[in-house]
């Protein structure tokens, strides 16, 4: 589909992912995160914005095992959760 | 001898009557002039050798001096047509980098856009008012025996906002088996704007044999994706993913560095 050399149709080109590719979770360390995280989109008709802290949980958890790259989690997007937890630290203390 | 005067006269009267519709008096004098001329040619009282050395001579150097004229403007002409000529087959060789720095800056054919940057996923912000529904697809090549499938049917997100998506691959046989998977975005024009942060593609994997493992995709739809009106309509974005098994030692090209 996207080799159709035509004259004037849009062909898709695809794109290298921007950090690369995730190591393969062989030995299921995160599957739990996983299933909460489904379970959540599941329960939410899968509309990502209320499962989000599901996501930064899952990510997280890769990071912690060597599957994923350490990144500080704005760079992933998930700056307003950060923000959020930040200022619930601060009120509590 | 005469002949040629008489066509050159002829030729020149047709010429001036061309050239001066706006100017009468002048294209006037200058017909009545050559008319009076050959009219006095027919005459016979009157020498013709007489006559032609009168007015041969004026009208015979008028002709030289127009054939000059005439020369020099072919030239000019012949010239500017040469550049011309020279100019489009500059034009055209330098249309080709010309036209992938027009496609880099406008992004047109889905191709990747200069200037897009990763830092973007830090400061961007969710437009909540456009929802779009991301259906997921799986494939694998006939000869490929894994189990491969999405774990979910689609999700909802809105352009800015990151998502992750999981997939499943299962691998049934009793050997191990190197994958390796490319993707695709329908509708194309969509595929400019969804970006991945990471996912699983253009790189080997390598299953165990009876091994399951979870797949995860992270992406975002660029918010910019709101602001274009040919994307207006788009309320759903199919990715499909397809794998296909890898031959030991075989080393594949990245996409994006065409």
């Amino acid at each position: 589909m996207s080799t159709a050399m035509n004259f004037g149709t849009k062909s898709f080109r695809p794109r290298a992912p921007d950090k690369g590719s995730f190591p393969l979770d062989h030995f299921g360390e995160c599957k739990t995160f996983k299933e909460t995280y489904m379970r959540c989109l599941k329960n939410n008709r899968f509309d990502n914005s209320r499962c989000r802290e599901e996501s930064k949980e899952y990510l997280e958890c890769r990071m912690d095992r060597q599957l994923m790259a350490k990144e500080p989690l704005e760079k992933l997007g998930f700056k307003d959760l950060v923000d959020d937890s930040q200022k619930e630290n601060e009120a509590k203390s | 001898m005469l002949l040629p005067y008489l066509l050159r006269g002829c030729s020149a009267k047709y010429v001036q009557v061309a050239l001066s519709s706006t100017r009468f008096c002048i294209g006037c004098c200058s017909i009545r002039g050559v008319a009076t001329s050959r009219s006095h040619l027919f005459l016979r009282g009157i020498p013709q050798r007489f006559l032609n050395l009168s007015r041969g001579a004026k009208t015979h150097r008028r002709k030289q001096s127009q054939e000059d004229d005439w020369k020099k403007r072919n030239k000019t002409i012949l010239t500017y047509i040469a550049a011309a000529g020279v100019g489009m087959i500059g034009m055209s060789y330098a249309a080709v980098p010309l036209y992938r720095l027009y496609c880099q800056a406008t992004g047109l054919g889905g191709a990747a856009i200069a200037g897009h940057d990763t830092e973007q996923v830090e400061t961007m912000k969710p437009i909540r008012d456009r929802v779009i529904k991301v259906t997921f697809n799986a494939d694998t090549h006939a000869s490929m025996q894994w189990n491969f499938r999405p774990q979910q049917s689609e999700i909802y997100v809105v352009p800015g906002e990151t998502a992750l998506a999981f997939y499943r691959a299962k691998n049934p046989t009793d050997k191990p088996v190197i994958g390796i998977s490319t993707y695709n975005v329908v509708p194309f024009d969509a595929g400019q704007y969804f970006n991945k942060i990471q996912c699983f593609c253009f790189e080997e994997q390598r299953l165990n044999p009876h091994e399951e493992v979870d797949m995860p995709v992270f992406f975002y739809i660029d918010p910019e994706f709101d602001e274009d009106p040919r994307m207006a309509r788009v309320d759903t974005i199919t990715l499909s993913y397809t794998f296909f098994e890898a031959k030991e030692g075989q080393r594949l090209p990245i996409p994006g560095y065409s």
